[in-house]
């Protein structure tokens, strides 16, 4: 196949069910928490599956023509003793045919046909058609239960609300700091420029588990900041800092100075030409580190975790996990809010991704 | 160059008195907070020896009247106790109380209260975990605190509660309320402001002999420096011991006027001392042992009183020589022209550093500070034990650094004796993590790669709709993929089993085995991973001039020929970088081993910073987690000055 350039192409066909292969693999996590979140349960499961019937005496009675309570009991016993069946007269394996009359009293042989048509029956295997229809995402039934009792029944509105807060705030420190220091690395040249470039990108090496402690012990202890949104706000302004940095500073490097040399000459102070001219140049620069300090004080978990103890200070993170670790399984909780969560950052994502991608090569490509 | 700049003289005469100021007033302080800390503990001595000498009598008298008699009177032979507290474990009853609140309709003796108005439970279960703790402590030879101190809430004092025992049984509690009188004494003013003068002034009168010339000033002043701090040293030290030396004598007397005490009130009442008091055993720890500082006959012995001070003098040897090295510094700071040059810098650049003065404390208070915070901390026995103590009395050098590397036990001998794999050693978890890393960046370049070379294809429909599908991973939260992916592994519910069983399979318990756990975990990070590579490839490959294709189709290369000549020396500069900052990431991935394996089973399937993090904060050893974060720095550190080499040296080609 040729193109109008005369490019020589693999066929399309192929190509089209690779990418839908792809996509459904890449979409599928994301519409089972969808299916999860409409179908009003809190169960992690798609789809009820049929469930075994458990054996005892009545049902024996009742299915096999002439059995009496006694035999009935004497068959129940057997099927114990063989570890067939569980004390709730479960089935636990699959009964074959020949093996059934054996397992009997001698008395009761006669009933090893009936019997073992009766356990085929109690054994109800979910057939294949039931197993896709437990990996299809798609809800039994259709309910917004699930989004209104997580506001309803659980603290997630405050949840939200704090790491609203707490994200906003860090963008707006964050890209203030960012702007500032990016700026100065930027255009001016002085004493411990470089060091201080190359101590940002070095900390970006830091492990966060080594930091943990001594910032417990410096934000709760000393700052008395511990379960505070101000803290956290600070902890996560800082921590965006060095990447913000790098990708404001190169952005900045690629404006011409001439601009502000001649705002200069027209009597311009350095705060002015910074605010008012190359500030409004690096706009789209100064969004993605937006993006970037939102994204961290929106989407981070184990420090939140640390630092926030008391349960109506949660950030959302916190308490999406809170619903499904340990033994919780509130699954219906987590899935609506995690939608919930989800949605702004993913819009968000989307539109400023491109730029995302060229920050941070950028920046590890001058590291 | 001499005449221009202030004399060196002055400088130096600058330097050794902010030197010295420094140094000794941070003395000054230390010594004031060593000074009180022992004024407190002499108090607490005292308050154990006084509720020593109260239980012992209580233990000697009849319960009913007699105790009660007994604790009013020990109550007035000891004004500082604002109150007396005998509880009994027997019907919970509160035998005998001086505490104003408890009279009227509330008066000794009755039973333990819990009603609203006056919830005693705290009393009650503290008498039952005293018991326990003595119980053990005699079955398991062990020294775990009996005495419970604590407190009081408007700062007037504490409170001590101990064991009341008859015949070697816990039969309840005592517990005494005792203000604290006695203020500790404060290091002298004078002494100190002496202290930073005489230096300066020897300097003055030094700078005569020697001249304005800078190194011979310096070593005098460094000299001097030395020799005052390490002579305040000295005085303090010898002042510590003092205080300690009288706390002791303070405590003799207090054991004394007690067993005087004890004996007149139990005359009183009729009862013979048998067998007879011993008032030098009051005094104990918190844990009842004897401090085997008092002679039976109440007098100090001052070898075994000056021996627990042994700590104290390396303590203060120790702040000396590192007031030593900070005074000289600043000494030199001023007297080299060194601040001199720095607030010249300073000044010139003022506009740089007013714009990156707001970032950069930030940046030192909550990342450089708390990072150089954990590498001292690394090199201490932090533990949930020892949170209060200070650092310099828990440093324990390499130690961490030593019991992590050099611990190469693999297999260990479980309690039925076969052998088990170690999942804790770091060599594993190290060697995990690499494993880890390189097989998830291997996946992520794979897929990234051939997915963006498919949507490369130039005239393919639906580009942009694939393209926004397969990167939605990447915009999602990692936690939550974290956690919708442990979900979806679920044994019994999770959709991999349920697809597993409908191909015939039998569900697979996930977290049993190393391998399934492992598996999980890189399916998660397979699938937030892949779109990153996939964005990254994607825009180096539209960079790709379509006549450098044309060019070897004219040559007659083939397609695999233009792929490996043209498509991947192209995708280079854009893939390194991408690779290198996905090492890092993955490597340090903590959300998803956290959140999806948990390091299950055994902690096979912890990474170095999750496992990190486990001795941290679930086995609260936090000196030995810093010591392991700090490898783990060092590891990256390797890896990043290695992978700037090759950059650089794949720049220069």
């Amino acid at each position: 196949m040729k193109d109008k350039a005369g490019h020589d192409e693999l066929p399309h066909l192929p190509l089209h069910i690779f990418l839908i292969i792809f996509v459904l693999i890449a979409t599928y996590p994301i519409l089972w928490v969808v299916t999860i979140a409409l179908s009003g349960k809190q169960s992690l499961a798609l789809a009820t599956l049929p469930d075994r019937i458990a054996v005892t005496e009545e049902r024996l009675v009742q299915n096999i023509p002439g059995l009496n309570d006694e035999e009935a009991t004497a068959i129940v016993e057997a099927l114990e003793n063989a570890k067939w069946i569980d004390e709730r007269g479960i089935l636990t394996l699959k009964p074959e045919r020949d093996k059934v009359a054996p397992l009997l009293p001698a008395e009761l042989s006669k009933y090893a046909e009936p019997l073992h048509k009766d356990l085929m029956v109690c054994l109800a295997e979910p057939s294949t058609l039931d197993r896709l229809r437990a990996i299809t995402p798609w809800p039994e039934t259709f309910s917004l239960e699930n989004f209104r009792a997580v506001f309803r029944d659980q603290p997630f509105g405050r949840w939200i609300i704090n790491s609203a807060v707490i994200a906003t705030a860090t963008t707006i420190l964050g890209v203030f700091l960012a702007c500032t220091a990016g700026y100065a690395f930027s255009r001016f040249s002085f004493p411990g420029r470089r060091a201080g470039l190359m101590s940002f990108l070095v900390s970006q090496m830091f492990p966060g588990t080594l930091m943990l402690v001594p910032l417990y012990i410096i934000v709760v202890q000393w700052l008395q900041l511990g379960s505070s949104r101000i803290g956290l706000t600070l902890i996560y302004a800082t921590t965006s800092i060095p990447f913000c940095v790098w990708m404001l500073k190169g952005y900045f490097d690629t404006i011409p100075k001439e601009l502000e040399e001649a705002a200069l000459i027209d009597g311009a102070s350095p705060g002015v030409i910074f605010w008012r001219i190359v500030l409004p140049l690096a706009k789209p620069a100064v969004a993605v580190t937006a993006l970037f300090s939102f994204m961290t004080g929106w989407n981070e978990f184990i420090q939140a975790a640390t630092f926030m103890d008391k349960e109506e200070l949660y950030t959302a993170p916190v308490g999406l996990r809170f619903f499904v670790g340990g033994f919780s399984q509130q699954w219906g909780y987590f899935s609506a809010g995690a939608i919930i969560v989800s949605i702004p950052i993913v819009i968000l994502f989307l539109f400023l991704q491109k730029y995302l991608v060229s920050g941070l090569t950028a920046g590890s490509v001058k590291g | 160059m001499e005449s221009g700049s202030p004399s060196h003289r002055l400088r130096f005469g600058i330097g050794i008195g902010a030197g010295a100021a420094v140094a000794i007033l941070l003395g000054h302080f230390l010594l004031g907070g060593a000074l009180s800390n022992l004024a407190e503990q002499r108090e607490t001595r005292q308050g154990i020896v006084t509720l020593r000498a109260l239980s012992d009598l209580v233990s000697r008298t009849a319960d009913g009247d007699g105790l009660r008699k007994a604790v009013t009177e020990f109550q007035k032979a000891y004004p500082e106790l604002k109150s007396i507290r005998v509880v009994l474990l027997e019907g919970a009853s509160l035998e005998a109380s001086t505490d104003p609140a408890d009279t009227g309709e509330w008066a000794a003796p009755r039973q333990l209260s819990r009603d609203e108005k006056k919830n005693e439970k705290p009393v009650f279960d503290l008498m039952q975990k005293i018991r326990g703790t003595v119980e053990a402590n005699r079955e398991e030879k062990t020294a775990k605190e009996e005495l419970e101190i604590g407190r009081l809430a408007d700062g007037s004092g504490f409170s001590l509660a101990g064991p009341l025992e008859k015949n070697g049984e816990v039969t309840g509690l005592v517990e005494i309320k005792r203000s604290s009188a006695a203020a500790a004494t404060r290091p002298g003013w004078i002494t100190t402001l002496l202290y930073i003068a005489v230096p300066i002034l020897l300097l003055v009168g030094l700078s005569f002999g020697v001249g304005n010339k800078q190194i011979p000033l310096a070593i005098c002043a460094a000299v001097l420096l030395i020799g005052t701090i390490w002579g305040y040293g000295v005085q303090s030290r010898s002042k510590i011991n003092r205080e300690g030396l009288a706390a002791s004598d303070a405590v003799a007397s207090t054991a004394k006027t007690g067993g005087e005490r004890v004996q007149s009130i139990l005359q009183g009442l009729g009862i013979q001392a048998e067998p007879a008091l011993n008032p030098a055993s009051w005094d104990s720890d918190l844990a009842r042992r004897p401090r085997a500082v008092l002679t039976p006959d109440l007098k100090v012995d001052p070898a075994k009183a000056m021996s627990a001070f042994a700590g104290v003098g390396t303590a203060v040897t120790r702040a000396t020589i590192l007031l030593i090295i900070l005074g000289v510094a600043i000494a030199l700071f001023f007297g080299m022209g060194w601040a001199e040059l720095f607030a010249r810098t300073l000044r010139v650049h003022r506009t740089a550093y007013y714009y990156v003065t707001p970032a950069m404390v930030g940046m030192i208070i909550l990342v450089f500070f708390p990072f150089a915070y954990g590498i001292t901390l690394s090199f201490t026995d932090y533990n949930i034990y020892t949170t209060g103590k200070p650092l310099t009395e828990i440093f324990n050098g390499f130690q961490n650094y030593v019991e992590i590397l050099t611990d190469f036990q693999i297999a260990k001998r479980s309690a039925d004796g076969s052998w088990a794999f170690n999942y804790y050693n770091f060599y594993w978890t190290f060697f995990f993590t690499i494993v880890w890393t390189i097989s998830n960046v291997t996946i992520g370049v794979t897929l990234g790669l051939i997915l963006a070379l498919v949507l490369n294809t130039k005239t393919l429909a639906l580009k942009p709709i694939y393209r926004v599908l397969l990167v939605l991973p990447w915009a999602v939260p990692n936690y939550i993929t974290a956690l919708v992916w442990r979900g979806m592994f679920h044994q019994q519910y999770g959709v991999v089993n349920q697809a597993i069983q409908m191909f015939g399979g039998s569900p697979v318990s996930w977290s049993d085995t190393p391998f399934t756990s492992f598996l999980t975990a890189l399916a998660t990070n397979g699938w937030l991973s892949f779109p990153f590579m996939m964005v990254v490839s994607l825009g180096a490959l539209q960079s790709i001039p379509a006549d450098l294709y044309e060019a070897a189709r004219v040559d007659g290369a083939t397609r695999w020929q233009q792929f490996t000549s043209i498509t991947l020396p192209s995708l280079k500069p854009a893939l390194v970088p991408a690779i290198i900052l996905s090492v890092v990431w993955t490597f340090n991935m903590f959300n998803i081993i956290y959140l999806v394996t948990a390091g299950q089973p055994a902690g096979s399937t912890e990474i170095l910073i999750t496992q990190a993090y486990k001795f941290a904060f679930e086995k609260y050893r936090y000196g030995y987690a810093a010591a392991y974060s700090t490898v783990i720095f060092g590891i990256l550190l390797v890896y990043g000055v290695f992978q700037n080499r090759i950059t650089k040296a794949s720049e220069g080609i």
